[in-house]
């Protein structure tokens, strides 16, 4: 029962957001609000558990890891950036997780998003390819290059530097054309999930198994 | 009568053409697209789906495992694209336990528990499963790039309880898989970047091999790390869903989607087309009325 | 203590993570291992500021009861209601379950498939072959679009998507993501050591 009464909440709501398509109205904005505070109650319960519960208290006082209470001390120092007065003090472990992330980004960026891209950019030995498979790799290459030069912003756009940055641009356009036609998909997509559940869930919850 | 010889109280056919393509209510297409998701749910065409490489690579990646093989599979979604990858997740899921693969789940975003503890639930009841022993849910765990480097050393010491507060040690799966060395692939269901720091961090550090299940939006970011072998497989998008249920042999809501998808993409493309016809009928009227327009304005730049 | 103490403690971080990628020693591994767990509950508490941020503003609104007030008490009601259950029927079954399965989950996708409306609109009223450019743009993302249904695999624009997709596409792509990946690096490394300091907030 108290999934069929779920379903029928769900579509409820559900229009209720929908009605915005015709115009801002109050069953609107309540919906919107009321997102607003179960999602931020959601996201409140599961952070505490897993973060207070599960990587503190479990660890620290039924496993006995008392390495862990630097860690704790830091997680709430965080929570003096609510004081004017030691607001301060939270900046230490704010400096700790950037400066953490940065340390360990550095290597793993440099290998897996920069020297191994590059390395899949060199086309092969034309002795080694397919013709058609070499055409690819050269158009590849090309548009890559291209590309990085378009970046280079030290000198300005003229002579050849201009010209590879402009076949650099025409590449561009046409990476963001795909990116624009996958969007479209990826909207349309989520509007054909929430038909789907009005078209299908929905009356399936009246008529029964 | 204009200097062109036009009645100023009957515009020309061009102009009429392109005043009625610029007059028409935004509420008048947002019907059009309602229709042509709707009618096509309701009316399948049933249009064939074509499988990409893409997608049988995501397959290919799954059906060579042996029975009994781990895998770790990573809910990184929230509600607001599930319409994209529940269908992945769930045609994942159920060729893993079709083929006795024993899945550990995870996920790094708080809003995701309920998805997976959902999707996880229904795949599992389906080729009845058994909790602990042929698939565990970790659960949510804070900050993903930490997460995917601890678990490179220890996915006990980085998830202490499961999802359910039971102890990790007390899991007989996770006594016998308890670092990327002992899983055989890691499949990232992600609908932002966090497919990308998988293959950075778990393929990156620890040689684990990726598949990636993605949005639409995130799919076209990925091809570069397929092209370098980086992720060995992926889908993309409500289409990605439709071609791993065909290659799985098991209809859901991805093949059912493809119609309405077909439908309104045509759709979209007719109004493209129709915007532009409008954009230049206006540009050769603004060239037409000549003299004292600049080529800016007579470009409709 | 205010200034350069946070910085000269992040550059000790910063050090420790990049050196343990370069040596095998056992004591520099575990105490990465530790930063790392750390980490992890430092970002779980960071959560909690951002609610304190919505409760007060919403609370101010509803003492006040300034415009929208009822609204705002809705919105203490959904925040307040979550933990509620959790406490009252554990987190994983129960009101807390139904609550995000049949309130938040389908309002959360609900709120995105609104987008696909806007974007039908937006392709009608602006999308624009203004120059060549724009024309490229548009026939890439009108053969993607097309290219990636079953419609457009029946007249053989697949195989044009996809070429688009491996080659072109590709590059751009790779060459943002190589672009990206240097500037990541650069920021990283004036993280580290101090050169850049906005992240400490105002006075830094």
């Amino acid at each position: 029962m108290w999934s069929d009464v779920g379903v029928w909440v769900a579509a409820i709501l559900t229009i209720a957001v929908f009605s915005l398509l015709y115009r801002d109205n109050p069953f609107y904005r309540a919906a919107e609000h009321l997102l607003v505070g179960v999602s931020a109650g959601y996201y409140l319960v599961n952070n505490y558990e897993a973060s207070v519960v599960r990587k503190f208290v479990v660890p620290v006082f039924h496993q006995g890891d008392l390495w862990l209470v630097p860690g704790g001390i830091l997680g709430l120092l965080v929570l003096l950036r609510l004081s004017r007065r030691a607001q301060w003090i939270s900046r230490y472990p704010i400096a700790f997780y950037v400066a953490a992330w940065s340390g360990y980004l550095i290597p793993s960026v440099l290998q897996e998003r920069i020297l191994t891209q590059i390395q899949g950019t060199i086309p092969p030995a034309p002795w080694n390819a397919a013709p058609g498979a070499l055409l690819g790799a050269l158009v590849l290459f090309v548009g890559v290059v291209s590309i990085l030069v378009y970046f280079y912003f030290s000198a300005p756009h003229t002579g050849i530097l201009g010209g590879v940055s402009r076949v650099g641009i025409v590449f561009l356009m046409i990476g963001f054309g795909a990116t624009f036609g996958y969007t479209v998909m990826g909207r349309v997509s989520l509007l054909i999930g929430r038909f789907q559940f009005l078209l299908r869930d929905l009356p399936a919850s009246l008529t029964g198994p | 009568m204009t200097a062109l010889g036009e009645n100023p109280a009957r515009p020309a056919r061009g102009r009429r053409l392109r005043e009625r393509l610029g007059d028409v209510d935004r509420r008048v297409i947002f019907l059009a697209v309602g229709l042509a998701v709707a009618l096509p749910l309701i009316f399948p065409l049933r249009l064939p789906v074509a499988v990409s490489r893409e997608a049988r690579a995501y397959y290919d990646a799954l059906e060579q495992l042996k029975p009994g093989d781990e895998i770790l599979v990573s809910f990184d979604y929230e509600p607001e694209t599930m319409a994209e990858l529940d269908p992945m997740s769930l045609a994942t899921l159920r060729h893993a336990f079709r083929k006795d693969l024993r899945v550990i789940a995870l996920t790094n975003y708080p809003g995701a528990p309920g998805i997976a503890q959902r999707i996880l639930g229904a795949a599992a009841a389906e080729a009845h499963k058994e909790y602990g022993v042929d698939y565990v849910f970790l659960g949510y765990n804070p900050d993903y790039s930490a997460t995917m480097l601890r678990m490179g050393e220890s996915i006990r010491q980085t998830f202490p309880t499961d999802h359910f507060g039971t102890p990790a040690d007390s899991l007989p799966l996770l006594r016998q898989a308890n670092s990327y060395a002992d899983t055989e692939l890691l499949v990232a269901i992600s609908s932002t970047v966090m497919a990308e720091y998988w293959i950075i961090f778990a393929g990156g550090t620890f040689k684990e091999k990726v598949i990636s299940a993605n949005t639409a939006i995130q799919a076209v970011l990925i091809y570069p790390y397929f092209q370098t072998g980086q992720l060995s497989g992926f889908l993309g998008g409500l289409k990605g869903a439709a071609e791993y249920e065909k290659l799985i042999g098991r209809e859901g809501d991805g093949l059912r989607g493809m119609d309405a998808q077909s439908m309104a993409h045509l759709l979209i493309v007719c109004f493209i087309v129709l915007g532009n016809i409008g954009f230049l009928l206006g540009r050769r009227e603004r060239g037409r009325e000549g003299p004292g327009r600049g080529p800016a304005q007579a470009t409709g730049a | 203590m205010k200034r350069t103490g946070p910085v000269v403690f992040g550059f000790v971080i910063g050090m420790l993570m990049l050196i343990q990628h370069f040596t095998p020693d056992p004591w520099i591994n575990d105490r990465y291992n530790d930063v790392l767990d750390w980490k992890q509950i430092v970002f779980g508490t960071t959560l909690i500021l951002g609610v304190v941020s919505l409760v007060t503003h919403h609370g101010r609104k509803v003492a006040r009861r300034g415009g929208g007030w009822a609204y705002s008490l809705l919105t203490l009601a959904g925040l307040a209601a979550m933990p509620a259950a959790a406490l009252a029927f554990g987190s994983g079954r129960g009101p807390y379950l139904w609550m995000f399965d049949h309130v938040q989950a389908p309002m959360q996708a609900t709120m995105f498939a609104l987008l696909a409306f806007y974007v039908a609109s937006a392709s009608y009223r602006a999308f624009r072959a203004r120059t060549l450019h724009a024309a490229l743009l548009l026939t890439a993302g009108v053969v993607v679009m097309l290219g990636r249904v079953p419609l457009g695999e029946l007249i053989g624009l697949d195989h044009v998507s996809a070429w688009i997709l491996d080659f072109p596409n590709l590059a751009a792509k790779r060459g943002v993501m190589i672009g990206v990946g240097l500037g990541m690096t650069a920021t990283s490394i004036k993280i580290i050591t101090g050169i850049e300091r906005t992240y400490l907030g105002k006075g830094a």
